[in-house]
């Protein structure tokens, strides 16, 4: 690419923001700064976050003015998934280790993932838990979070520019972006490539945050790993319907998923067989 | 693309197993997904030695559902006597008809060829999030206390 990039880390990840001119300190401070709001409202890895303090002492929470899309896409997700993606598997991704400490130690202890109804309920502003509720939105969370930081540059002027959040690809404005579909059992080659812009395209796998035969993609009907799924991917017009459909297609019917959602999509089975919607632009080394 | 008149019986016999596929694929919730895959000898051609014309083809299918007659349109490409692309379109009109054959069309899959992403020309890369910092730190100190007992 020749555009200026800007590389940093935030979130447990590697990212990097392509625009066509570098990107200015003033704007990249702002950029961090909405990180670190984020993080300190959704993060299940700082004590002071809300969701910590949420999972502490249940009762009413008020919510920052950004989580009504991040709440109602897990509600349409969780319900096209028939309850299999939630935002309540925190718990059990602590119990099989995967928690602030990264102990990646897993307890002996297995607590039921609560449903939706019992556990928690959004107004639209606010959450009220009615136990000590361990929200995680990882499924969709950084996703959201590169749309945010998309707003950001846009907010500054920036409207071409490329966010990548590793595994969560947004691109903004002008031109296109070839992009590499990475094979989830050999990251040196690819399945396939497609083209997208102005949308975004998310994948999912299992196979870099996994541990003792673990990893950290729960269906929450049964609290464990999926296993039937070894990768996704998902183009939407938003990085937060992307990411979360990503998540989704391990235990929906894509189906189900496509009339949902307006959205492309890719899935490798553990077979190594890889299915596709129909409508898939991009190209497929079968 | 051309129609098919010199070699109906490939094409036919093709698109018998193709139905089969779908309405296989009505009385199960399951993914067909043995039915499409890119590399398929045409069965007969090795048994009868018969040698088929390159080319694409297209032909529709009838067959009966609950809620009547429906056709879906199969196009596929012969090389060599071997199938290397299948296109099948549905023309279902009443709802469970239109699932039925969007979930079939939609399992199309088939084994994948990985390619060096070096040697593609591609501006990104979309696979699972790499890991910084923590979550690294933790596999590298597990890792070493496994090399220790």
């Amino acid at each position: 690419m020749p555009s200026p990039s800007k590389q940093f880390d935030a979130i447990g990840a590697p990212w990097q923001i392509d625009t066509a001119d570098p990107l200015d300190p003033e704007v990249f401070a702002a950029i961090q700064r909405r990180i670190e709001q984020f993080d300190r409202t959704y993060s299940r890895f700082r004590d002071d976050s809300l969701v910590s303090r949420i999972a502490r002492t249940p009762g009413s929470y008020p919510f920052p003015p950004d989580a009504p899309p991040l709440f109602e896409l897990y509600r349409r997700l969780y319900d096209a998934t028939a309850g299999a993606m939630s935002p309540l598997v925190g718990r059990a991704l602590e119990e099989l280790g995967y928690d602030r400490t990264y102990s990646l130690q897993p307890t002996a202890t297995r607590t039921r993932v609560p449903d939706w109804h019992e556990a928690i309920s959004w107004n639209g502003s606010e959450l009220t838990t009615l136990t000590p509720a361990v929200l995680d939105v990882g499924a969709a969370g950084k996703g959201y979070l590169v749309d945010l930081v998309a707003e950001v540059l846009a907010e500054y002027g920036v409207s071409s520019a490329t966010v990548d959040a590793s595994g969560d690809l947004l691109h903004r404005g002008d031109g296109e972006l070839r992009v590499a579909l990475e094979h989830p059992l050999d990251t040196s080659k690819a399945i396939g490539v497609v083209t997208v812009s102005n949308e975004a395209i998310c994948a999912s796998a299992p196979n870099r945050r996994a541990w003792a035969g673990l990893h950290h993609i729960l269906d929450a009907r049964t609290g464990l790993p999926t296993d039937r799924i070894i990768a996704t991917w998902a183009i939407a017009p938003t990085a937060l319907e992307a990411d979360g459909l990503a998540t989704a297609l391990f235990f929906a019917d894509p189906a189900k998923l496509a009339e949902e959602f307006d959205c492309q999509w890719v899935r490798m089975l553990s077979t190594g067989r890889v299915e596709h919607s129909a409508d898939f632009t991009g190209e497929l080394f079968l | 693309m051309r129609s098919l008149t010199d070699n109906k019986t490939a094409v036919a016999l093709f698109a018998g197993v193709t139905l089969v596929g779908a309405l296989s694929a009505c009385s199960s919730t399951a993914t067909t997904a043995d039915v499409g895959s890119a590399e398929t000898t045409v069965p007969d051609a090795t048994a009868t030695g018969a040698e088929y014309t390159d080319g694409t083809y297209t032909e529709s299918g009838n067959y009966t559902s609950p809620d009547g007659q429906e056709q879906v349109d199969v196009t596929l490409t012969l090389e060599s006597n071997v199938i290397t692309d299948v296109t099948v379109v549905g023309n279902g009109d009443n709802p469970s008809s239109k699932q039925f054959q969007g979930e079939f069309i939609n399992g199309i899959a088939a084994e994948v060829v990985g390619k060096n992403i070096d040697e593609l020309s591609v501006d990104k890369v979309a696979g699972s999030s790499l890991t910084s910092g923590g979550f690294n730190n933790a596999v590298d100190a597990i890792k070493a206390d496994a090399l220790a007992e």
